[in-house]
C-alpha cells in the first residue's frame, strides 16, 4: 500500500481533479433526483479516488 | 529455534499480495456456493430495498452502504437481492484476504520455511471467514456489518504497515488515509469508529511524537471530516421523499430546496437519525442485564462460531470447541506479543475493544437463546451474535496464530535433526472445523421462503387493500416485494411500530396508491371490483396527524365506533397497557377507510384483533384478517374459528393454492432463525384449519394432502411438537421488531 516511488505531479493533479469532479457531479446529480449516475460517481469518488489522492498527496 | 522477541527494526518481508488475493477469491467462491438467492428475514429486505431505491434505512441511515448497495444493484447479473447479497460476500472475502496479510506479517519473524508461514496465514483467513456469524452474515445482506468488517480489515492492515515504518511521508499518508477510512466507515455504521482507539494506542506506543505534529493532525482531522460527508446523502434524498424515508431527515415538505435543506428542522432530524435518538437506549449505568450475563451472551455466541449446532444435538462438542478456540486465541495473542510487538499494540486493543468494551457498551438484555431456564428476565427479541462479528473475526486471527504456534511446537519437538513440518501439519485441520461444522447452518443457498412469504401475505389482501402489520418480519419483506419486485404495489402496508413516529404516517399520507395489476394478482380477485382510491389514507391534515398524542392514559375498555362497526377496545390487552399513537393511528385508519378500501390485519399480529375488539368483524382470508363493517355471519364457506374470528374457507383455499412459501420451506428443510418461527407456524395452522374445513365438506383426499403439508412444514421448521394439543401454550408469538422503533412508546403504566 505504501507509495515507494514518487508519483508524477501530473498524475497526482489528475487524481485530485477527478476526485473533486466525481464528488461534485455526483452530489449535483443527487440533488437533481438522480439515482443511477450519482451513486456511481459518489462511490468512485469516496472509495477509489479520494484514497488515491491521499496516497499520492505531495 | 527460539522465537524472535521483538521484530521492530528488523527487515520487513514483502507481503504475499498474490496469495492473499487468491485466498480472497477462494473465500468468495465458498460464499457464492452458499449465497442466498433472494431476500431473508429481519433487516435483509429493508437494506435491499433502501439500496435499490436509494432510500433512507433505519437510523443512522447507513448512507455509505446505501450508495454501495445501489451500485451493486446495477450490476447486470442475477436478481437485485442476489447482487446486494453478493456485496456482503465480496466485502467479507476482501476482509479474509487482509487477515491473511496481517497474520503473515505477524509470523514473518518466524525462522521457518516461508510456506509454513503462508499456510498458517491461510488458516487465519479461512478461520475468520468460516466463523459462523461471519459466514452467515456474508451470504445474505442482512446487516451492513460485512462492509464494516472490510473497513476494519483495511484499517488494520494499514495500521500494521504504519507500525512497520512510522517515519516519512508515506507513513504520514497512511495515517491520513486511516483517518479518512474511519470517517467513511462511520457513515456505513457507527461501528466504524471501534477501530479508532486501537489506532490511537498503536500511535501512542509506536511513535507518540506523531501526535505533536500539528500539520499531520490537522490533515487527519480534515480527512476524517471528508470521510463523514456521505451523511449529506440523507437530507438530499429525504427531500425527494423516497418510499423508504426513515426518520425523514429533511425540513422540505414538498420539493427539495436550499432554504428547507439548510434549515434547523433538517439539522435536528439529521442529527436525531445519526445519533439514533429513535431507539432511546438507556444510560450505560443502567445495566439491562448483569455484566457477567452479558459476557455470558458473548460466550454463547463465541461457542456458536466454531460449531453452530442449531439443533442442539452436540452441546458438549460445541463447548469443547469453544474452549479449544478460546485457548488457541489466547495462545495466539501471546504469540503476537512475542513475535511482533509493534502491531500487537494495535491488534490487542482492537480485540479488547470489540469484545469487552463492546459488550459493556451494547448493554444487551439476556440473549434470545441464552439461559432458557431463566423465565422472568428481559430478553432481546432475537439473537445478537451479529453485533460481535468483529470480535469473532479478529479472534479468528489470533486463534490461527495460536494454532500455528501449536504446529511449530509439535514440529520442532519431534525427534529428528530438522523440524517435521509436514508430519505435524494435520494439526492444522483444527482450523477447518468451522468450515465443516457450520456449513449446514451458515449456508443460505436455496432459501426463498421469505420472498414467498411476502408474496403470499400481499396476495392475501384484496386490490387496493390496507394491511396493518406489526414488526420487521411481516413488514420489510413486503417492502422488498413491492419496491424491488413490483409485487402488489396497490396494497398500503402500515406497520404499527412505525405508526408511533411522526414521520411515517406523514409518508403514508402523501404516497399515491399504485394501480392494481389484475393479470398478476390472484385468480380469486379477478371478478372483484377494483377501484383505485383517489383520496389520502387519513382524512386529516399533516398538522392534525402530528397532533395525535404519543398515547392516551386510558386503562379501561372504550367504545370505538366506525359507521356500523362498534368495537370495545381493551387497553389492558395492548402491548403497553394504554392506547399508543400507533394504536390510535390504526383506529383512525379503520374509521377513515372502512367501506372504502378493504382493511386487513396480518395474522402475525397475534391478539391485536381481539385487543381492538374487532374479532366479531374479522374474517381470516389467507394470511390476514379482513375487517368488515358488520359482524361476520357464519355460512357454508365462512366458519367460526378460535379467538372469536371466522375463517373464509373458500377464499383461503383459493389463496392457499397459490402460496409459494410452504413448498419453499419444505424444500429448504430447515428454519434456523428461531425467533421468526412464527411465520412457518402461520402456514401450519392455515393448512390444518383448511384440512378440518374440507374434511367437514367431505373432501378427505384434499384434507389428507393439507395435513401432510402441515406436517412437512412443521418438520422443516422443527415445530412438530407444537402440533400436539397440549402444546398450545408454547405456540410461537408474533415476530417482533428487531429494535424498539420509537422512543414515543410509553412505559407500561404503574
Amino acid at each position: 500500500m505504501r507509495v515507494r516511488h514518487v508519483v508524477p505531479v501530473r498524475i497526482a493533479q489528475v487524481l485530485c481533479a477527478s476526485a473533486a469532479a466525481a464528488l461534485l457531479f455526483g452530489y449535483t446529480d443527487l440533488v437533481l433526483g438522480g439515482t443511477t449516475v450519482a451513486p456511481l460517481l459518489l462511490v468512485a469518488g469516496y472509495v477509489v479516488l479520494v484514497p488515491a489522492v491521499i496516497l499520492t498527496w505531495r | 529455534m527460539a522465537m524472535t522477541a521483538h521484530s521492530v527494526g528488523t527487515a520487513v518481508p514483502k507481503p504475499s499480495y498474490g496469495l492473499a488475493a487468491l485466498v480472497g477469491v477462494g473465500v468468495l467462491a465458498l460464499y457464492v456456493l452458499t449465497l442466498a438467492p433472494t431476500t431473508a428475514m429481519w433487516d435483509a429486505s429493508e437494506y435491499i430495498t433502501a439500496a435499490y431505491t436509494l432510500g433512507i434505512a433505519h437510523p443512522p441511515g447507513n448512507p455509505l452502504f446505501v450508495l454501495l448497495g445501489r451500485v451493486a444493484s446495477l450490476v447486470p447479473a442475477g436478481s437485485v437481492a442476489l447482487r446486494i447479497n453478493a456485496l456482503a460476500a465480496v466485502c467479507s472475502a476482501a476482509s479474509a484476504a487482509l487477515w491473511y496479510l496481517v497474520a503473515e506479517r505477524v509470523l514473518a519473524a518466524w525462522s521457518s520455511p516461508r510456506w509454513t508461514r503462508m499456510l498458517a496465514s491461510v488458516i487465519a483467513a479461512v478461520l475468520g471467514a468460516t466463523a459462523f456469524t461471519v459466514w452467515n452474515q456474508s451470504v445474505v445482506n442482512e446487516k451492513v456489518y460485512t462492509v464494516s468488517l472490510a473497513f476494519f480489515a483495511v484499517v488494520s492492515w494499514l495500521t500494521v504497515r504504519w507500525c512497520d515504518e512510522p517515519d516519512g511521508r508515506p507513513a504520514d499518508r497512511l495515517l491520513v488515509l486511516i483517518a479518512y477510512l474511519i470517517g467513511l466507515g462511520y457513515t456505513n455504521h457507527p461501528a466504524g469508529l471501534l477501530v479508532g482507539p486501537a489506532v490511537a494506542v498503536a500511535i501512542l506506543v509506536r511513535k507518540p511524537a506523531t501526535l505533536l505534529r500539528w500539520k499531520l493532525v490537522l490533515a487527519g482531522v480534515v480527512a476524517l471530516g471528508v470521510g463523514l460527508t456521505p451523511f449529506a446523502l440523507e437530507p438530499i434524498r429525504a427531500a425527494w421523499h423516497p418510499v423508504m424515508n426513515e426518520g425523514e431527515p429533511t425540513g422540505c415538505t414538498q420539493h427539495i430546496g436550499v432554504a428547507c435543506t439548510f434549515s434547523k428542522t433538517t439539522a435536528v432530524r439529521l442529527m436525531a437519525n445519526i445519533n439514533r435518538d429513535q431507539y432511546g437506549k438507556p444510560d450505560l449505568s443502567l445495566r439491562q442485564a448483569p455484566f457477567d450475563a452479558q459476557m455470558g451472551m458473548w460466550w454463547l455466541y463465541f461457542k456458536w462460531q466454531w460449531l453452530r449446532d442449531a439443533r442442539g444435538t452436540q452441546p458438549g462438542m460445541q463447548t469443547v470447541f469453544g474452549l479449544v478456540f478460546l485457548v488457541l486465541g489466547i495462545l495466539g495473542g501471546v504469540t503476537h506479543w512475542r513475535l511482533e510487538r509493534a502491531s500487537f499494540w494495535f491488534f490487542g486493543p482492537l480485540v479488547i475493544t470489540v469484545t469487552f468494551a463492546l459488550v459493556y457498551y451494547m448493554n444487551f438484555k439476556y440473549g434470545a437463546s441464552q439461559s432458557p431456564e431463566l423465565r422472568d428476565v428481559a430478553r432481546e427479541v432475537r439473537d445478537r451474535d451479529y453485533f460481535y462479528l468483529w470480535s469473532f473475526s479478529t479472534w479468528s486471527v489470533w486463534a490461527a496464530l495460536g494454532l500455528a504456534t501449536l504446529w511449530r511446537t509439535m514440529a520442532t519437538r519431534m525427534t529428528g535433526t530438522a523440524p517435521r513440518w509436514l508430519a505435524t501439519s494435520p494439526v492444522l485441520l483444527i482450523g477447518v472445523i468451522p468450515l465443516a461444522g457450520n456449513w449446514r447452518d451458515a449456508s443460505r443457498a436455496g432459501e426463498t421462503a421469505t420472498r414467498e412469504w411476502a408474496h403470499d401475505l400481499l396476495n392475501s389482501v384484496e386490490p387496493y387493500g390496507i394491511l396493518v402489520t406489526m414488526g420487521d418480519n411481516d413488514t420489510f419483506p413486503l417492502w422488498y416485494a413491492q419496491e424491488v419486485e413490483g409485487v402488489r404495489k396497490d396494497v398500503t402496508v402500515a406497520v404499527t411500530s412505525l405508526l408511533n413516529t411522526d414521520w411515517y404516517p406523514r409518508g403514508l399520507q402523501h404516497r399515491a396508491v399504485a394501480a392494481y395489476a389484475a393479470a398478476k394478482g390472484p385468480a380469486a380477485y379477478r371478478d372483484l371490483p377494483a377501484l383505485r382510491p383517489a383520496r389520502p389514507l387519513f382524512s386529516l391534515t399533516d398538522a392534525e396527524l402530528d397532533a395525535i398524542p404519543e398515547y392516551i392514559d386510558v386503562r379501561d375498555p372504550q367504545v370505538f365506533q366506525a359507521g356500523t362497526l362498534r368495537a370495545i377496545v381493551d387497553p389492558r390487552q395492548l402491548d403497553v397497557g394504554v392506547p399508543t399513537r400507533g394504536d390510535l393511528m390504526v383506529l383512525r385508519l379503520i374509521k377513515d377507510n372502512l367501506g372504502v378500501r378493504p382493511i386487513y390485519l396480518a395474522r402475525t399480529s397475534g391478539g391485536y384483533v381481539q385487543a381492538l375488539g374487532l374479532a366479531p368483524y374479522a374474517v381470516m382470508q389467507g394470511l390476514a384478517f379482513r375487517i368488515n363493517a358488520t359482524p361476520v355471519v357464519s355460512s357454508m364457506d365462512v366458519l367460526p374459528s378460535t379467538g372469536g374470528v371466522h375463517v373464509d374457507v373458500k377464499r383461503t383455499r383459493a389463496l392457499w393454492n397459490g402460496f409459494g412459501a410452504p413448498a419453499a420451506m419444505i424444500r429448504r428443510g430447515d428454519w434456523v432463525d428461531r425467533p421468526s418461527v412464527g411465520i412457518p407456524f402461520v402456514y401450519i395452522t392455515t393448512a390444518l384449519m383448511l384440512a378440518d374445513a374440507v374434511m367437514a365438506q367431505g373432501d378427505t383426499a384434499k384434507a389428507g394432502r393439507l395435513r401432510r403439508t402441515a406436517i412437512e412444514v412443521a418438520e422443516a421448521a422443527r415445530l412438530l411438537d407444537l402440533l400436539l394439543p397440549e402444546a398450545a401454550a408454547r405456540q410461537p408469538t408474533t415476530p417482533a421488531s428487531d429494535v424498539p422503533r420509537s422512543r414515543v412508546i410509553p412505559l407500561k403504566p404503574r
